[in-house]
């Protein structure tokens, strides 16, 4: 950690100077010039360097009575002798762009590698504040919402009392440091008292989590709060399904009180995919926090815990407290039996999602490329292209010889069958 | 830049399956195999012994497609074998094949080795046939059948060595003195059919994950390239000391970055070293050809795209042309091959074209 200065910042990148045909970036614009003029600009007959593609182009008419068609180690899509390039100079600007987001979105991705390896904060150089400084230059619409929903969290918490206390150090020991909020806020609170509470349910819930619920939901969660005010009436006996909003986010942090909120996806269809899934369209537009939450626990969580999630709303029972899982059953079924199966393909879809987010991290830092899909054009481990090729139709060849062996090898066959009544005929000649 | 290339007039009809020039310096002649059942001559010289944009001398039909071609003692001598089992001997001259045995599946490759007078075909019946065209006194020695534990994908020689890149990713590398021997006392001891047991010099895994496609041995006999249909090719050396093996690698090629951000991975069809420098092109899939620095692990120049797969690839005796075959590609999940382009290019390389940069 004594490194004060990890790489260069974005603005640093983006101003280096770089090669129009081979995407290579350069510290200085003189050694981009030679490097062009000797990758680029050369003469393959005489070795001599020309300063632009059209320079070569003349020099080889001229020189060695030559036509040059495209400019040498160039990228497939840059070797037209069209476009005039001098050192940085003549690059259009829909290249540029490209360039420049590219070098940007990179620079990002590396960034985020860097979060989910070391779970350091995100400033990148020794200055204050690296993602968000860089990411408005993309998208600052959305950045813009999401910062809102971060405070918007933050203040809720805020309000939610004593309980965002422990929130926030838990939250902090994820990769995904400070801005973890609301899930981690709400969930703060059952894991303290859940364990323990678990089988005494009404009185800890009713007295001490039910007020602060209902004022913080209101803001982030506005569905939240009138369902959880119907549920608690309804289903009295059973209070812990009327926190039904906090089992999901516990779920990341602690297993015991998972189960017991088993029965919870009933009640809430539409809000239970918002906070484990990060990419659901249908999330409303009035739940921005949510769209920035997500893709935090994107690098933290770790598959696992969307398969426990699952398992969760899957309402299979967790050996420590059977009781409270028969409970949940028994009220999915009564209530909404149908509701709960959508739920589960919801849920599913969005574990499957975290499953596939998953891995990503892991393959990242051990090497960038890597973490590209990969396609293979053939991928046949066993049979080459040729024998694929020559078992087609119109390639076929079944050579004369096999008909002539094949006859010579039946007789031979058949006389095995007949040996016998051969060998009594012809015993009498031995 | 380019360098001067050409296409050769009347090319075959369908795809190449292999393409060879004549290792005699002094001869500018390609032989070509093609899935049409054909085997084409062209020669680049014109009447005087120029050589220019080359013309097509010859053509032989065979009954089934060819698969693979290569000159022997002299650039009149050819070599084929194809899909009807048989390997076969042209004499160009005279226009005569003659059938020099037969395997028990086609047949993917044939070599000459000038050093040793002996061909050998590998075939997809998992044994190597090894021939001794001047067998001397008994014209009609059969060949000494060499089982081998995979079906054979590429062979390649050097003065001394033979080296048999198979399925599974099993690499042999025979002796040829050795395997000279065995199959000349093979032809005296046994009269017919006579397989051989020939132990490998070596037995190597191939050091690439995927399927070998290609293998070419240096011209100084010092090691072999490998490619897989993985984008990929590997270097490595004969010497088996911890030192020379320390020193093999492999590295990615052929590979294209689509839109969607998918890495499109293409198979590497051809490997070809150049006779002078020591460097060597490798073809893909993708219808790019490049020039390598095995040594210091460079690329010295990637060509502009082909319209089509790199079918092979081949360097004159002189090394002062590269020949290139261009074919569609058998592509994952296809019943056919796709239509395409089928020709052949030929680059007149400048003096210093293939030649290896210093080390970095």
């Amino acid at each position: 950690m004594g490194k004060k200065r990890r790489g260069p910042t974005l603005d640093e990148l983006l101003a280096r100077p770089w090669c129009y045909y081979c995407e290579r970036d350069f510290d200085d614009l003189k050694i981009l010039i030679s490097h062009q003029k000797a990758k680029h600009f050369k003469c393959e007959r005489c070795g001599r360097r020309l300063n632009t593609a059209g320079g070569l182009s003349v020099h080889m008419s001229q020189v060695h009575k030559e036509q040059l068609t495209e400019v040498d180690n160039a990228l497939p899509n840059r070797v037209g002798l069209d476009v005039e390039i001098f050192g940085m100079e003549g690059l259009p600007d829909d290249v540029l762009q490209a360039h420049q987001q590219r070098v940007a979105t990179q620079f990002q991705q590396a960034e985020a590698e860097r979060q989910a390896v070391t779970g350091n904060p995100p400033s990148g150089g020794g200055s204050g504040g690296g993602q968000p400084a860089k990411k408005p230059k993309l998208e600052q619409p959305s950045d813009l919402k999401k910062r809102l929903a971060e405070h918007k969290a933050k203040r809720a918490e805020m309000l939610a009392g004593g309980s965002s206390g422990e929130a926030t150090p838990v939250g902090a020991g994820q990769p995904a440091p400070t801005p973890t909020p609301t899930p981690a806020g709400y969930s703060q609170t059952p894991p303290a008292a859940a364990p323990a509470s678990q089988y005494p349910y009404p009185q800890p819930y009713g007295g001490a989590a039910a007020p602060p619920f209902q004022q913080t939901a209101s803001p982030g969660y506005q569905a939240f709060s009138p369902a959880s005010g119907k549920q608690t009436p309804v289903a009295a006996p059973y209070p812990p399904s009327g926190y039904s909003p906090q089992p999901f986010p516990a779920g990341v942090s602690g297993q015991p009180p998972a189960p017991g909120y088993g029965a919870t996806p009933p009640p809430f269809p539409q809000q239970q995919p918002t906070p484990t899934d990060a990419n659901l369209p249908s999330r409303p537009g009035s739940l921005p926090s949510a769209s920035g939450l997500p893709q935090r626990p994107a690098f933290g969580a770790p598959p696992v815990n969307a398969q426990q999630m699952q398992q969760m709303h899957m309402g299979h029972p967790i050996p420590p407290t059977p009781t409270t899982a028969g409970h949940a059953n028994g009220d999915t079924s009564k209530e909404t039996g149908q509701v709960s199966s959508s739920v589960d393909d919801l849920i599913s879809g969005a574990a499957k999602d975290a499953a596939a987010k998953g891995p990503e991290p892991s393959e990242k830092p051990a090497k960038k490329e890597k973490s590209k899909l990969m396609r293979m054009i053939f991928s046949d481990e066993t049979t080459s292209p040729e024998e694929k090729m020559a078992q087609l139709p119109r390639y076929a060849f079944v050579p004369d010889r096999t008909a002539p062996t094949a006859l010579g090898e039946l007789p031979g066959a058949v006389v095995v069958g007949t040996i016998r009544e051969s060998d009594t005929v012809v015993d009498p000649t031995h | 830049m380019s360098s001067n290339q050409f296409t050769v007039a009347s090319p075959p009809a369908d795809a190449i399956s292999a393409l060879k020039f004549s290792p005699d310096p002094n001869s500018a002649r390609i032989a070509v195999s093609s899935w049409d059942k054909n085997v084409y001559l062209y020669d680049l010289r014109d009447e005087n012994g120029i050589v220019g944009e080359g013309k097509l001398l010859q053509k032989f039909e065979h009954r089934a497609p060819v698969l693979d071609v290569c000159f022997g003692k002299t650039e009149n001598e050819i070599y084929t074998a194809g899909l009807d089992w048989d390997v076969r001997k042209i004499d160009v001259n005279t226009s005569t094949q003659t059938v020099l045995s037969s395997h028990e599946a086609g047949v993917r490759n044939v070599v000459y080795s000038l050093e040793h007078n002996l061909i050998i075909s590998g075939s997809w019946d998992s044994t190597l046939h090894v021939h001794r065209p001047d067998a001397g006194a008994n014209p009609d020695s059969l060949p000494t059948i060499v089982p081998l534990p995979s079906k054979p994908f590429s062979l390649s020689l050097t003065a001394t060595k033979l080296v048999v890149a198979m399925a599974s990713r099993a690499l042999h590398i025979y002796d040829l003195k050795a395997l000279a021997l065995l199959s000349a006392q093979a032809d005296e001891t046994a009269a017919g059919g006579n397989r051989v047991e020939v132990e490998p010099w070596q037995r190597r895994e191939s050091s690439l994950k995927f399927m070998t496609r290609s293998v070419a041995c240096m011209p100084d006999d010092a090691g072999y390239a490998s490619s897989s249909i993985e984008g990929r090719v590997a270097v490595e050396w004969f010497d088996p000391s911890p030192e020379s093996q320390a020193r093999k690698y492999a590295f990615k090629c052929h590979r294209q970055t689509s839109e969607d951000n998918v890495d499109v991975v293409y198979p590497v069809n051809a490997l070809a070293f150049h006779p002078v420098h020591g460097t060597f092109a490798s073809g893909g899939g993708d219808g790019v050809v490049a020039l390598w620095d095995g040594i210091t692990k460079r690329r010295i120049r990637q060509y502009q795209k082909y319209p089509s797969s790199i079918a092979a690839v081949a360097f004159s005796g002189t090394g002062r042309h590269l020949a290139i075959a261009i074919s569609p590609g058998f592509e994952d999940g296809k019943d056919d091959v796709p239509e395409g382009i089928v020709k052949i290019f030929v680059r007149e390389l400048g003096e210093t074209e293939a030649k290896g940069k210093g080390a970095k």
